[in-house]
């Protein structure tokens, strides 16, 4: 079942907030490439997996084995979780991205900031560049959050609810620049609700009800679905 | 008149050395100021102000009035504070500013009871307000140490605490640990504080680390305006109130931190940002008929 293209794998990974059980016996593969969306009713314990998966929370029983190394690894908070109002601009947000290769030292050289100029110009926010993160709508906040993990080059993406009090247009930018992600070997896991961004963009689905999980494939009109695994 | 106004401050070997110390602490205080607002940290900086008295007077019923043993008193008696409230709320889970409250308190009746026993109320006035005659040679090496030793930890740390402000989770995941940085910051407040005790006393010391930070709120968006304008704003307040205390007799600490303070209403007033005035201009505006812009 291991096959050399999975980047994260869950066995029978059971996890617990403080003295409640949470999550149990989930398993999974995530494969370069894949986009899977990771369903469930609040309180159903997305979040929960996500720190498990980002070694926040150590698990109970079963394992995580990730084998991006921590500077491939990024997780996009929802926006309400950040404190924006921070004076800083996009551009130094988006550059922060260099962090795992830069650390707190490093000065960012011609060649960095070369690729920070073409990762906002990807995400439409060339414009903004210098523009405090304050100053910015929701969407324009979300493009420049998705820039860092760009500039990161991450191989494990986590998104929670990345489209959330985003505008249409930034919907269609961040899905194309997933697409693309995944498309150049990034494993992607995005926590969603809308049904019809996860028929767009998901090549699986992960739904989490009462602390367990089952896969699924999306059903997609136009080409035929492969068949749906259950696993748990 | 200039050469009147300006000349104690060279012809005198005591205010050379307060203006010496003076511009030190104005290097790095208001930058740390600065990051503590950004933090929604404001009173956490006067907490700890009030933390290190403790040790400030074991230091002088042990040493006398030894400004290097008040000071390292002060400056472990601050750690301790920081250590246990950040342990405190880490097993209990209470936010940690409430922590602080709690031993700052214990800490300063402790301080307070520990000088009455042995000292005399004028002792306690020096430590509390400071004295620009108490900074002698010893003092100012002190003083000049602790601004570059801060100067060149922030200057290591700065790139890891703009990210971890915004972003806290982001820095975890690359394996940072935020609580490693939270701490060392801390450290450099303390290590501030009792450095600014001297001249400022232990309850002003706080004031050249928030009054700057918070009046460049109002001038600047941005980060490096930031501490710029908070550092330029320190040093004007150290050397018009080291003037303001020789000229009118009055002492220093209450000086330098009062003109800061009237910088601050000023900008809170009359600032580009968010100030009343700004907030008064922007809202009338929409209230012009469209043709009055020409």
């Amino acid at each position: 079942m291991d096959e050399p293209n999975t980047l994260l794998t869950l066995e029978s990974l059971s996890l617990a907030q403080g003295n409640r059980m949470v999550l149990e016996g989930i398993e999974g593969h995530f494969e370069a490439g894949t986009i899977t969306a990771l369903v469930g009713a609040n309180g159903a314990g997305k979040s929960t997996l996500v720190q498990g998966i980002m070694g926040e929370l150590r698990p109970i029983s079963g394992r995580v084995d990730c084998r991006v190394p921590n500077a491939r690894r990024a997780w996009l908070p929802q926006q309400l979780a950040l404190d924006l109002t921070f004076p800083m601009s996009v551009e130094e947000l988006v550059m922060s991205g260099c962090w795992p290769t830069h650390g707190s030292f490093k000065r960012y050289g011609q060649a960095e900031y070369r690729r920070g100029q073409a990762v906002m110009q990807r995400l439409g926010l060339q414009a903004f560049e210098h523009r405090p993160l304050g100053e910015l709508s929701g969407g324009q906040r979300q493009r420049a959050l998705l820039g860092r993990t760009l500039m990161q080059e991450a191989q494990l993406l986590l998104l929670d609810e990345p489209f959330a009090n985003v505008d249409a247009a930034t919907v269609e930018v961040l899905i194309e620049v997933l697409q693309d992600m995944a498309a150049k070997g990034a494993a992607i896991i995005i926590v969603l609700h809308d049904h019809d961004q996860m028929t767009r963009l998901a090549d699986r689905i992960l739904h989490l009800e009462r602390g367990h999980g089952t896969w699924s494939t999306p059903a997609r009109s136009g080409d035929s679905p492969p068949p749906a695994e259950t696993l748990a | 008149m200039i050469d009147w106004l300006f000349s104690p401050l060279i012809d005198f070997g005591f205010m050379r050395r307060a203006l010496v110390a003076g511009l030190a602490l104005s290097l790095v205080a208001p930058p740390l100021g600065v990051f503590l607002t950004l933090r929604g940290m404001s009173l956490v900086g006067d907490a700890m102000a009030h933390a290190v008295l403790p040790g400030v007077a074991v230091g002088f019923l042990l040493a006398g009035f030894s400004l290097p043993a008040m000071s390292f008193g002060g400056l472990i008696a601050g750690l301790l504070v920081a250590g246990l409230a950040g342990s405190v709320s880490r097993l209990t889970g209470h936010r940690e500013d409430s922590a602080i409250a709690s031993f700052y308190l214990i800490s300063l009746a402790a301080g307070v009871m520990l000088i009455s026993m042995r000292g005399s109320s004028v002792d306690l006035t020096h430590v509390l307000f400071g004295s620009i005659l108490a900074v002698d040679s010893t003092a100012l090496w002190l003083i000049v140490s602790v601004s570059s030793l801060t100067l060149i930890v922030l200057a290591a740390i700065f790139r890891i605490l703009v990210v971890e402000c915004l972003d806290p989770l982001f820095l975890r995941g690359q394996g940072i640990r935020g609580g490693a940085v939270h701490g060392l910051f801390l450290g450099l407040m303390v290590l501030n504080l009792t450095a600014g005790f001297q001249t400022l006393g232990t309850l002003m010391a706080v004031g050249l680390m928030m009054l700057p930070a918070t009046a460049a709120r109002f001038w600047s968006k941005r980060l490096e305006g930031l501490m710029g304008l908070a550092i330029a704003i320190g040093m004007i307040s150290s050397v018009g109130g080291l003037l303001l205390s020789y000229h009118a007799g009055l002492p220093s600490g209450p000086c330098i931190i009062l003109l800061a303070g009237v910088i601050y209403l000023f900008s809170a007033l009359f600032g580009r940002y968010h100030s009343v005035f700004a907030r008064w201009r922007r809202r009338v505006q929409p209230m012009l008929p469209p043709d009055a812009h020409g």
